[in-house]
Protein backbone atom coordinates (compact mmCIF):
# COMPACT_ATOMS: atom_id res chain seq x y z
CA UNK A 1 0.00 0.00 0.00
CA UNK A 2 1.12 3.44 -0.83
CA UNK A 3 1.37 5.49 2.14
CA UNK A 4 0.95 9.01 1.13
CA UNK A 5 1.48 12.27 3.29
CA UNK A 6 0.31 16.02 3.35
CA UNK A 7 2.57 18.84 2.13
CA UNK A 8 2.58 22.27 1.98
CA UNK A 9 2.42 24.70 -0.97
CA UNK A 10 2.80 28.40 -0.56
CA UNK A 11 0.30 30.17 -3.15
CA UNK A 12 1.86 33.40 -3.69
CA UNK A 13 2.52 36.32 -2.85
CA UNK A 14 3.81 37.26 -6.22
CA UNK A 15 1.45 34.96 -8.12
CA UNK A 16 -0.44 36.35 -11.04
CA UNK A 17 -3.70 34.70 -10.30
CA UNK A 18 -3.24 36.50 -6.87
CA UNK A 19 -4.52 39.89 -7.85
CA UNK A 20 -1.88 41.52 -5.93
CA UNK A 21 0.41 40.56 -2.82
CA UNK A 22 -1.64 37.47 -1.47
CA UNK A 23 -0.84 34.42 0.29
CA UNK A 24 -1.79 31.05 0.96
CA UNK A 25 -0.62 28.71 2.55
CA UNK A 26 -1.86 25.73 1.04
CA UNK A 27 -2.19 21.81 3.03
CA UNK A 28 -2.17 19.16 0.04
CA UNK A 29 -3.09 15.90 -0.46
CA UNK A 30 -1.90 14.47 -4.01
CA UNK A 31 -3.62 17.42 -6.07
CA UNK A 32 -6.60 17.94 -3.11
CA UNK A 33 -6.92 20.80 -0.98
CA UNK A 34 -7.12 19.79 2.65
CA UNK A 35 -6.70 23.26 4.58
CA UNK A 36 -5.90 26.63 2.83
CA UNK A 37 -4.55 29.62 5.81
CA UNK A 38 -4.79 32.93 3.59
CA UNK A 39 -2.07 35.01 4.99
CA UNK A 40 -2.52 38.97 4.20
CA UNK A 41 -1.01 42.00 5.12
CA UNK A 42 1.95 42.31 2.37
CA UNK A 43 -0.05 45.97 1.26
CA UNK A 44 -0.56 47.12 4.52
CA UNK A 45 0.25 51.21 4.64
CA UNK A 46 -1.64 51.65 7.76
CA UNK A 47 -4.30 54.23 5.81
CA UNK A 48 -6.64 54.06 9.36
CA UNK A 49 -3.90 55.24 11.05
CA UNK A 50 -2.67 57.65 8.46
CA UNK A 51 -6.20 59.51 8.78
CA UNK A 52 -5.42 60.52 12.12
CA UNK A 53 -2.87 62.72 11.18
CA UNK A 54 -4.77 64.13 8.02
CA UNK A 55 -7.59 66.97 8.03
CA UNK A 56 -10.61 65.82 6.96
CA UNK A 57 -10.64 66.81 3.29
CA UNK A 58 -6.90 65.72 3.02
CA UNK A 59 -7.54 61.71 3.98
CA UNK A 60 -9.52 61.73 0.63
CA UNK A 61 -6.74 60.82 -1.55
CA UNK A 62 -6.15 57.81 0.76
CA UNK A 63 -9.30 56.12 0.26
CA UNK A 64 -8.89 56.15 -3.65
CA UNK A 65 -5.72 53.54 -2.49
CA UNK A 66 -7.70 51.22 -0.54
CA UNK A 67 -9.64 50.01 -3.94
CA UNK A 68 -7.56 51.66 -6.87
CA UNK A 69 -9.57 49.71 -9.24
CA UNK A 70 -13.56 51.85 -8.35
CA UNK A 71 -11.52 55.03 -6.44
CA UNK A 72 -14.83 57.00 -6.60
CA UNK A 73 -16.81 54.78 -4.64
CA UNK A 74 -14.06 54.26 -1.86
CA UNK A 75 -14.13 58.38 -1.93
CA UNK A 76 -18.03 58.42 -2.19
CA UNK A 77 -18.08 56.37 0.98
CA UNK A 78 -15.81 58.38 3.25
CA UNK A 79 -16.82 61.87 2.20
CA UNK A 80 -20.71 60.34 3.14
CA UNK A 81 -19.90 59.71 6.26
CA UNK A 82 -18.03 62.87 6.70
CA UNK A 83 -21.35 64.07 5.54
CA UNK A 84 -23.80 62.62 7.66
CA UNK A 85 -21.25 63.59 10.82
CA UNK A 86 -21.37 67.32 9.53
CA UNK A 87 -25.06 67.42 8.41
CA UNK A 88 -23.97 68.68 5.10
CA UNK A 89 -26.43 68.82 2.39
CA UNK A 90 -25.52 67.50 -0.97
CA UNK A 91 -26.84 69.58 -4.07
CA UNK A 92 -28.49 67.30 -6.48
CA UNK A 93 -26.21 67.70 -9.20
CA UNK A 94 -23.21 67.02 -7.29
CA UNK A 95 -25.12 63.32 -6.75
CA UNK A 96 -25.64 62.58 -10.04
CA UNK A 97 -22.35 63.15 -10.85
CA UNK A 98 -21.14 61.28 -7.95
CA UNK A 99 -23.56 58.22 -9.46
CA UNK A 100 -22.15 58.98 -12.90
CA UNK A 101 -18.34 59.11 -12.08
CA UNK A 102 -19.12 55.95 -9.59
CA UNK A 103 -21.13 53.45 -12.00
CA UNK A 104 -17.60 53.99 -14.63
CA UNK A 105 -15.51 53.37 -11.57
CA UNK A 106 -17.94 50.43 -11.01
CA UNK A 107 -17.35 49.47 -14.89
CA UNK A 108 -14.07 49.69 -15.10
CA UNK A 109 -13.60 47.60 -12.00
CA UNK A 110 -16.17 44.80 -13.02
CA UNK A 111 -14.22 44.51 -16.58
CA UNK A 112 -11.15 43.85 -14.89
CA UNK A 113 -12.93 41.54 -12.64
CA UNK A 114 -14.10 39.70 -15.55
CA UNK A 115 -11.09 40.16 -17.65
CA UNK A 116 -8.74 39.21 -15.60
CA UNK A 117 -10.64 36.03 -14.55
CA UNK A 118 -10.82 34.87 -17.94
CA UNK A 119 -6.97 34.67 -18.01
CA UNK A 120 -7.21 33.25 -14.65
CA UNK A 121 -9.00 30.49 -16.51
CA UNK A 122 -6.96 30.84 -19.60
CA UNK A 123 -9.03 32.30 -22.06
CA UNK A 124 -6.41 35.25 -23.41
CA UNK A 125 -8.99 36.83 -25.88
CA UNK A 126 -11.38 37.82 -23.52
CA UNK A 127 -8.86 39.67 -21.51
CA UNK A 128 -7.70 42.09 -23.50
CA UNK A 129 -11.29 43.21 -25.04
CA UNK A 130 -12.09 43.64 -21.75
CA UNK A 131 -9.43 45.58 -20.96
CA UNK A 132 -10.25 47.54 -24.73
CA UNK A 133 -13.19 49.05 -23.08
CA UNK A 134 -11.56 49.31 -19.77
CA UNK A 135 -9.11 51.81 -21.55
CA UNK A 136 -12.28 54.02 -22.61
CA UNK A 137 -13.96 54.31 -19.59
CA UNK A 138 -10.55 55.32 -17.78
CA UNK A 139 -10.05 57.98 -20.69
CA UNK A 140 -13.54 59.38 -19.89
CA UNK A 141 -12.67 59.25 -16.19
CA UNK A 142 -9.45 61.19 -16.80
CA UNK A 143 -11.36 63.89 -18.66
CA UNK A 144 -13.45 64.82 -15.62
CA UNK A 145 -10.90 64.13 -12.69
CA UNK A 146 -7.50 64.27 -14.44
CA UNK A 147 -6.78 61.25 -13.36
CA UNK A 148 -6.54 57.49 -14.36
CA UNK A 149 -7.38 55.41 -11.36
CA UNK A 150 -6.32 57.27 -8.39
CA UNK A 151 -9.79 59.76 -8.93
CA UNK A 152 -9.78 62.11 -6.29
CA UNK A 153 -13.51 63.24 -7.01
CA UNK A 154 -15.44 63.44 -4.72
CA UNK A 155 -15.34 66.36 -1.92
CA UNK A 156 -17.26 66.65 1.56
CA UNK A 157 -20.58 68.20 0.41
CA UNK A 158 -20.34 67.47 -3.37
CA UNK A 159 -17.68 66.97 -6.16
CA UNK A 160 -14.47 68.38 -6.94
CA UNK A 161 -15.66 69.90 -10.30
CA UNK A 162 -18.78 70.21 -13.17
CA UNK A 163 -18.44 67.85 -16.28
CA UNK A 164 -16.74 69.44 -18.89
CA UNK A 165 -18.17 70.31 -22.11
CA UNK A 166 -19.16 67.46 -24.26
CA UNK A 167 -18.27 64.68 -21.54
CA UNK A 168 -22.05 63.43 -21.11
CA UNK A 169 -22.60 63.38 -24.73
CA UNK A 170 -19.52 60.97 -24.90
CA UNK A 171 -19.99 59.21 -21.77
CA UNK A 172 -23.91 58.69 -23.28
CA UNK A 173 -22.44 57.56 -26.57
CA UNK A 174 -20.43 55.09 -24.65
CA UNK A 175 -23.15 53.47 -22.86
CA UNK A 176 -24.82 53.11 -26.10
CA UNK A 177 -22.12 50.76 -27.53
CA UNK A 178 -21.53 48.75 -24.13
CA UNK A 179 -24.15 46.59 -24.32
CA UNK A 180 -22.70 44.88 -27.99
CA UNK A 181 -19.09 45.11 -26.18
CA UNK A 182 -20.58 42.72 -23.35
CA UNK A 183 -22.65 40.69 -25.72
CA UNK A 184 -19.15 40.07 -26.84
CA UNK A 185 -17.68 38.61 -23.76
CA UNK A 186 -20.78 36.52 -23.25
CA UNK A 187 -20.14 35.13 -26.29
CA UNK A 188 -16.37 34.95 -25.52
CA UNK A 189 -16.32 34.24 -21.55
CA UNK A 190 -19.42 33.08 -20.62
CA UNK A 191 -20.57 30.78 -23.53
CA UNK A 192 -17.80 29.04 -23.78
CA UNK A 193 -18.03 25.41 -22.54
CA UNK A 194 -14.36 25.11 -21.62
CA UNK A 195 -14.75 28.19 -19.56
CA UNK A 196 -18.52 26.55 -18.05
CA UNK A 197 -16.80 23.22 -16.89
CA UNK A 198 -13.97 25.00 -15.20
CA UNK A 199 -16.29 27.19 -13.16
CA UNK A 200 -19.90 25.42 -12.52
CA UNK A 201 -20.28 24.12 -9.51
CA UNK A 202 -16.91 24.65 -8.14
CA UNK A 203 -16.23 27.01 -5.13
CA UNK A 204 -20.20 26.39 -3.95
CA UNK A 205 -21.04 29.30 -1.43
CA UNK A 206 -24.78 28.43 0.24
CA UNK A 207 -26.99 31.32 0.58
CA UNK A 208 -26.97 30.78 4.36
CA UNK A 209 -23.43 30.68 4.89
CA UNK A 210 -22.65 34.05 2.68
CA UNK A 211 -24.91 35.75 5.36
CA UNK A 212 -23.35 34.19 8.49
CA UNK A 213 -19.43 35.11 6.50
CA UNK A 214 -20.96 38.64 5.96
CA UNK A 215 -19.81 38.40 2.71
CA UNK A 216 -21.00 41.16 0.19
CA UNK A 217 -21.55 42.37 -3.61
CA UNK A 218 -21.06 40.24 -6.57
CA UNK A 219 -20.20 37.23 -4.30
CA UNK A 220 -22.93 36.84 -2.19
CA UNK A 221 -25.84 38.14 -4.57
CA UNK A 222 -24.40 34.82 -6.58
CA UNK A 223 -25.51 32.76 -4.02
CA UNK A 224 -28.81 34.12 -4.83
CA UNK A 225 -29.28 36.62 -2.20
CA UNK A 226 -31.33 39.84 -2.85
CA UNK A 227 -29.15 42.41 -0.97
CA UNK A 228 -27.65 45.62 -3.39
CA UNK A 229 -27.89 48.71 -0.73
CA UNK A 230 -28.56 50.14 -4.16
CA UNK A 231 -32.09 48.95 -3.50
CA UNK A 232 -32.11 47.66 0.27
CA UNK A 233 -31.25 51.18 1.36
CA UNK A 234 -31.18 53.23 -1.41
CA UNK A 235 -28.27 56.71 -0.58
CA UNK A 236 -27.87 59.39 -3.27
CA UNK A 237 -30.22 59.58 -5.86
CA UNK A 238 -30.43 55.80 -6.65
CA UNK A 239 -34.00 55.57 -5.70
CA UNK A 240 -34.74 57.72 -9.04
CA UNK A 241 -32.97 54.94 -11.20
CA UNK A 242 -34.87 51.84 -12.92
CA UNK A 243 -32.49 48.86 -12.63
CA UNK A 244 -32.69 45.40 -11.57
CA UNK A 245 -30.58 42.93 -9.30
CA UNK A 246 -28.79 40.23 -11.12
CA UNK A 247 -28.84 37.29 -8.75
CA UNK A 248 -27.47 33.80 -9.34
CA UNK A 249 -28.27 30.28 -8.46
CA UNK A 250 -26.48 28.01 -7.50
CA UNK A 251 -23.49 30.18 -5.87
CA UNK A 252 -20.72 28.36 -7.55
CA UNK A 253 -18.00 30.63 -9.45
CA UNK A 254 -19.52 30.64 -12.66
CA UNK A 255 -23.07 32.64 -10.98
CA UNK A 256 -20.81 35.08 -9.44
CA UNK A 257 -19.09 35.68 -12.83
CA UNK A 258 -22.28 35.83 -14.14
CA UNK A 259 -23.64 38.58 -11.40
CA UNK A 260 -20.68 41.15 -12.28
CA UNK A 261 -21.49 40.52 -16.32
CA UNK A 262 -25.67 41.21 -15.70
CA UNK A 263 -24.23 44.21 -13.39
CA UNK A 264 -22.39 45.47 -15.67
CA UNK A 265 -25.58 45.75 -18.14
CA UNK A 266 -27.95 46.88 -15.27
CA UNK A 267 -24.98 49.96 -14.94
CA UNK A 268 -25.28 50.91 -18.31
CA UNK A 269 -28.96 51.77 -18.00
CA UNK A 270 -28.20 53.59 -14.56
CA UNK A 271 -25.98 55.72 -16.27
CA UNK A 272 -28.27 56.17 -19.07
CA UNK A 273 -31.16 57.64 -16.72
CA UNK A 274 -28.57 59.50 -14.57
CA UNK A 275 -27.56 61.82 -17.77
CA UNK A 276 -31.11 61.97 -19.19
CA UNK A 277 -31.99 63.40 -15.76
CA UNK A 278 -29.08 65.42 -15.10
CA UNK A 279 -29.61 67.57 -17.91
CA UNK A 280 -32.43 69.07 -16.37
CA UNK A 281 -31.12 70.23 -13.60
CA UNK A 282 -28.72 73.36 -12.76
CA UNK A 283 -26.91 73.94 -9.61
CA UNK A 284 -23.75 74.13 -7.70
CA UNK A 285 -21.69 71.02 -7.74
CA UNK A 286 -20.73 71.35 -4.14
CA UNK A 287 -22.52 72.44 -1.42
CA UNK A 288 -21.91 75.03 1.60
CA UNK A 289 -18.97 73.60 3.41
CA UNK A 290 -16.64 75.59 5.82
CA UNK A 291 -13.66 75.90 4.63
CA UNK A 292 -12.01 74.47 7.67
CA UNK A 293 -14.22 71.20 8.41
CA UNK A 294 -14.55 70.79 12.12
CA UNK A 295 -17.17 68.32 12.49
CA UNK A 296 -19.16 68.59 16.08
CA UNK A 297 -18.21 65.59 18.43
CA UNK A 298 -19.70 62.36 17.48
CA UNK A 299 -19.17 59.53 15.75
CA UNK A 300 -21.12 58.51 12.13
CA UNK A 301 -21.64 56.01 9.99
CA UNK A 302 -21.98 55.20 6.44
CA UNK A 303 -21.69 52.38 3.60
CA UNK A 304 -22.29 52.43 0.25
CA UNK A 305 -22.05 49.20 -2.12
CA UNK A 306 -18.84 49.67 -4.44
CA UNK A 307 -17.76 46.91 -6.95
CA UNK A 308 -16.55 44.41 -4.47
CA UNK A 309 -19.36 44.65 -1.69
CA UNK A 310 -20.29 46.72 0.87
CA UNK A 311 -17.83 49.41 2.01
CA UNK A 312 -18.17 51.23 5.38
CA UNK A 313 -16.45 54.25 7.05
CA UNK A 314 -16.40 54.94 10.57
CA UNK A 315 -15.47 58.39 11.43
CA UNK A 316 -14.68 59.79 14.60
CA UNK A 317 -14.94 63.30 15.60
CA UNK A 318 -13.14 64.81 18.57
CA UNK A 319 -14.41 68.40 17.61
CA UNK A 320 -11.00 68.96 15.63
CA UNK A 321 -10.32 69.76 12.48
CA UNK A 322 -8.61 65.79 11.93
CA UNK A 323 -10.41 62.87 12.75
CA UNK A 324 -9.90 60.98 15.84
CA UNK A 325 -10.21 57.74 14.43
CA UNK A 326 -11.51 56.40 11.19
CA UNK A 327 -12.18 52.56 10.66
CA UNK A 328 -12.77 50.84 6.67
CA UNK A 329 -15.40 47.88 6.93
CA UNK A 330 -13.30 46.32 3.79
CA UNK A 331 -15.81 43.96 1.19
CA UNK A 332 -12.58 42.35 0.27
CA UNK A 333 -11.21 41.24 3.38
CA UNK A 334 -14.40 40.25 4.75
CA UNK A 335 -15.42 38.50 1.92
CA UNK A 336 -12.13 36.41 2.22
CA UNK A 337 -13.17 34.66 5.93
CA UNK A 338 -14.55 32.05 4.27
CA UNK A 339 -12.04 31.46 1.50
CA UNK A 340 -10.31 28.45 3.75
CA UNK A 341 -13.89 26.29 3.72
CA UNK A 342 -14.45 27.35 0.23
CA UNK A 343 -10.92 25.98 -1.01
CA UNK A 344 -11.64 22.20 0.91
CA UNK A 345 -11.54 19.40 -1.32
CA UNK A 346 -10.79 21.08 -4.76
CA UNK A 347 -7.91 20.47 -6.86
CA UNK A 348 -5.50 23.05 -7.06
CA UNK A 349 -5.91 24.20 -10.43
CA UNK A 350 -9.56 25.30 -8.63
CA UNK A 351 -7.89 27.62 -6.28
CA UNK A 352 -7.03 29.94 -8.69
CA UNK A 353 -10.84 29.85 -10.26
CA UNK A 354 -12.22 29.93 -7.01
CA UNK A 355 -9.91 33.14 -5.55
CA UNK A 356 -10.82 35.04 -8.75
CA UNK A 357 -14.38 34.80 -8.69
CA UNK A 358 -14.41 36.77 -5.03
CA UNK A 359 -12.69 39.19 -7.69
CA UNK A 360 -10.68 40.74 -4.28
CA UNK A 361 -8.48 43.95 -4.53
CA UNK A 362 -5.35 43.62 -2.16
CA UNK A 363 -5.30 47.27 -1.71
CA UNK A 364 -8.90 46.84 0.68
CA UNK A 365 -7.84 43.64 2.10
CA UNK A 366 -4.58 44.84 3.63
CA UNK A 367 -5.72 48.41 3.93
CA UNK B 1 -24.63 20.80 -28.84
CA UNK B 2 -21.49 20.66 -26.86
CA UNK B 3 -18.93 23.01 -28.67
CA UNK B 4 -21.60 25.66 -29.79
CA UNK B 5 -19.94 28.37 -26.83
CA UNK B 6 -16.86 27.22 -28.55
CA UNK B 7 -17.41 28.21 -32.00
CA UNK B 8 -19.37 31.51 -31.42
CA UNK B 9 -16.36 32.69 -29.78
CA UNK B 10 -14.14 31.87 -32.36
CA UNK B 11 -16.39 33.45 -34.65
CA UNK B 12 -16.07 37.15 -32.39
CA UNK B 13 -12.62 36.42 -32.56
CA UNK B 14 -12.70 36.37 -36.14
CA UNK B 15 -14.36 39.43 -36.15
CA UNK B 16 -12.01 41.06 -33.70
CA UNK B 17 -9.54 40.38 -35.98
CA UNK B 18 -10.46 42.40 -39.07
CA UNK B 19 -11.96 45.39 -36.87
CA UNK B 20 -9.26 48.40 -36.64
CA UNK B 21 -6.90 48.58 -34.08
CA UNK B 22 -7.22 50.26 -30.87
CA UNK B 23 -3.36 49.85 -29.95
CA UNK B 24 -1.27 52.98 -30.19
CA UNK B 25 2.26 52.41 -30.38
CA UNK B 26 3.41 55.26 -27.77
CA UNK B 27 6.38 57.12 -28.32
CA UNK B 28 5.74 57.47 -32.35
CA UNK B 29 1.59 58.30 -31.41
CA UNK B 30 0.19 59.38 -28.34
CA UNK B 31 -3.71 59.71 -27.28
CA UNK B 32 -4.62 63.52 -26.31
CA UNK B 33 -3.74 64.74 -23.26
CA UNK B 34 -7.18 65.85 -21.50
CA UNK B 35 -7.49 69.42 -20.28
CA UNK B 36 -7.73 68.46 -17.06
CA UNK B 37 -4.83 66.22 -16.93
CA UNK B 38 -2.76 66.29 -13.48
CA UNK B 39 0.38 66.65 -15.23
CA UNK B 40 3.74 69.02 -13.95
CA UNK B 41 3.17 71.50 -11.92
CA UNK B 42 3.12 75.33 -13.10
CA UNK B 43 3.21 78.06 -10.50
CA UNK B 44 2.61 81.92 -12.12
CA UNK B 45 4.97 83.78 -9.58
CA UNK B 46 2.77 87.13 -10.78
CA UNK B 47 -0.42 85.86 -9.83
CA UNK B 48 1.20 84.28 -6.27
CA UNK B 49 0.30 85.95 -3.20
CA UNK B 50 2.95 83.65 -0.95
CA UNK B 51 -0.27 82.45 1.16
CA UNK B 52 0.76 79.29 1.84
CA UNK B 53 -2.42 77.62 1.35
CA UNK B 54 -1.24 74.94 -1.10
CA UNK B 55 1.33 73.77 1.69
CA UNK B 56 -1.17 73.32 3.84
CA UNK B 57 -3.50 71.66 2.10
CA UNK B 58 -1.09 69.03 0.78
CA UNK B 59 -1.81 65.31 2.40
CA UNK B 60 1.63 64.50 2.45
CA UNK B 61 3.72 68.23 2.81
CA UNK B 62 5.31 67.87 -0.50
CA UNK B 63 5.23 71.71 -0.82
CA UNK B 64 7.72 74.26 0.89
CA UNK B 65 7.80 77.56 0.16
CA UNK B 66 10.07 80.61 1.46
CA UNK B 67 9.23 84.38 1.55
CA UNK B 68 10.98 87.37 2.45
CA UNK B 69 9.11 90.43 3.11
CA UNK B 70 10.00 93.09 0.70
CA UNK B 71 8.30 96.80 1.12
CA UNK B 72 5.20 95.87 2.47
CA UNK B 73 4.85 92.84 0.43
CA UNK B 74 5.75 89.23 0.69
CA UNK B 75 7.75 88.03 -2.02
CA UNK B 76 8.50 84.27 -3.32
CA UNK B 77 11.91 83.48 -2.93
CA UNK B 78 11.86 79.43 -2.99
CA UNK B 79 9.09 77.50 -4.14
CA UNK B 80 10.15 73.50 -4.26
CA UNK B 81 8.00 70.22 -4.40
CA UNK B 82 8.85 66.53 -3.17
CA UNK B 83 7.64 65.44 -6.51
CA UNK B 84 8.76 62.13 -5.52
CA UNK B 85 5.80 61.88 -2.58
CA UNK B 86 2.90 63.48 -4.72
CA UNK B 87 -0.06 62.08 -5.22
CA UNK B 88 -1.28 64.20 -7.58
CA UNK B 89 -4.88 64.59 -6.29
CA UNK B 90 -4.69 68.15 -6.81
CA UNK B 91 -6.07 69.69 -3.56
CA UNK B 92 -3.30 72.59 -3.95
CA UNK B 93 -4.10 73.62 -7.08
CA UNK B 94 -7.96 73.65 -5.65
CA UNK B 95 -7.29 75.73 -2.83
CA UNK B 96 -5.07 78.21 -4.41
CA UNK B 97 -7.46 81.56 -3.97
CA UNK B 98 -5.39 83.11 -6.75
CA UNK B 99 -5.31 80.30 -9.11
CA UNK B 100 -1.87 80.40 -9.59
CA UNK B 101 -1.08 76.61 -9.43
CA UNK B 102 -2.08 74.73 -11.68
CA UNK B 103 -1.15 71.30 -14.08
CA UNK B 104 0.09 71.24 -16.91
CA UNK B 105 -0.13 68.33 -20.15
CA UNK B 106 3.86 67.78 -19.23
CA UNK B 107 3.67 63.73 -18.34
CA UNK B 108 8.16 63.02 -18.19
CA UNK B 109 8.79 63.80 -15.07
CA UNK B 110 11.65 61.13 -14.75
CA UNK B 111 14.89 62.19 -13.22
CA UNK B 112 18.49 60.36 -14.01
CA UNK B 113 19.48 61.06 -10.54
CA UNK B 114 17.36 61.71 -7.15
CA UNK B 115 18.68 64.38 -6.19
CA UNK B 116 16.89 65.96 -9.25
CA UNK B 117 14.15 64.73 -8.50
CA UNK B 118 12.19 67.36 -6.34
CA UNK B 119 10.58 69.88 -8.21
CA UNK B 120 12.23 73.80 -8.41
CA UNK B 121 9.50 75.98 -9.16
CA UNK B 122 11.23 79.21 -7.76
CA UNK B 123 14.53 79.97 -6.41
CA UNK B 124 15.35 83.72 -6.98
CA UNK B 125 16.70 86.29 -4.76
CA UNK B 126 14.46 89.17 -3.33
CA UNK B 127 14.88 92.62 -4.58
CA UNK B 128 17.56 94.81 -2.95
CA UNK B 129 14.85 96.30 -0.64
CA UNK B 130 14.52 93.87 1.42
CA UNK B 131 13.67 94.80 5.68
CA UNK B 132 13.51 92.23 7.06
CA UNK B 133 13.64 87.87 6.47
CA UNK B 134 10.76 85.52 7.77
CA UNK B 135 10.77 82.41 8.87
CA UNK B 136 9.58 79.62 6.29
CA UNK B 137 6.01 79.43 5.83
CA UNK B 138 5.44 76.06 5.23
CA UNK B 139 7.08 74.68 8.51
CA UNK B 140 6.80 71.04 9.07
CA UNK B 141 4.71 70.00 12.27
CA UNK B 142 6.60 67.45 14.38
CA UNK B 143 3.69 65.46 14.82
CA UNK B 144 4.39 63.92 11.33
CA UNK B 145 7.23 60.79 11.77
CA UNK B 146 7.67 60.71 8.37
CA UNK B 147 8.16 64.42 7.73
CA UNK B 148 11.46 64.19 10.15
CA UNK B 149 12.30 61.01 7.88
CA UNK B 150 12.26 62.95 4.48
CA UNK B 151 15.12 65.07 3.54
CA UNK B 152 14.22 68.56 3.66
CA UNK B 153 13.73 70.08 0.39
CA UNK B 154 15.75 72.87 0.77
CA UNK B 155 18.76 70.63 1.44
CA UNK B 156 18.04 67.90 -1.67
CA UNK B 157 17.83 71.56 -4.08
CA UNK B 158 21.27 72.51 -2.53
CA UNK B 159 22.60 68.60 -3.27
CA UNK B 160 20.81 68.63 -6.37
CA UNK B 161 22.59 72.32 -7.77
CA UNK B 162 25.94 70.52 -6.49
CA UNK B 163 25.32 67.58 -8.75
CA UNK B 164 25.22 66.83 -12.34
CA UNK B 165 22.11 67.76 -14.36
CA UNK B 166 22.51 65.47 -16.85
CA UNK B 167 18.88 64.46 -15.84
CA UNK B 168 17.11 67.07 -16.87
Amino acid sequence: MIRTQEYNLNFGPQHPSTHGVFRILLTLDGERVVKAEPICGYLHRGVEKLAEARTYTQFIPYTDRLDYLAAMLQNWGYVMAVEKLMGVEVPEKAEYMRVISGELSRLASHLIAIGTYSLDIGAFTGFLLAFRERETTMDLLEELTGSRMTLSYARIGGVAADAPDGWLEKVDKFMDKMPTCIDEYDGLITGNEIFQARTREVGVLKPETAINYSISGPSLRGSGVDYDLRKAKPYGVYDRFDFDVPLGKNGDCFDRFDCRMKEMRQLVRIIKQAIQQIKEIDGPVIGKVPKVIKPPVGDAYAEIETSKGIIGYYVVSDGSPKPYRVHVRRPSFINLGYLDEMLRGYLVADVVAILGSLDIMLGEVDC
Amino acid sequence: MFGKGLVKGLEITWKEFWSPKTVIQYPEAQNPIPERFHGRFVLDTDKCIVCGMCANACPNKVISLKKQKVGTKQFLTNYVMNIQYCMFCGLCVETCPKDALHFSKVINMNQYFYNNIPLVLVQREAPAEQVEQEKPAAKPTPQLKADALAPTAESEVAASKASDKEGE
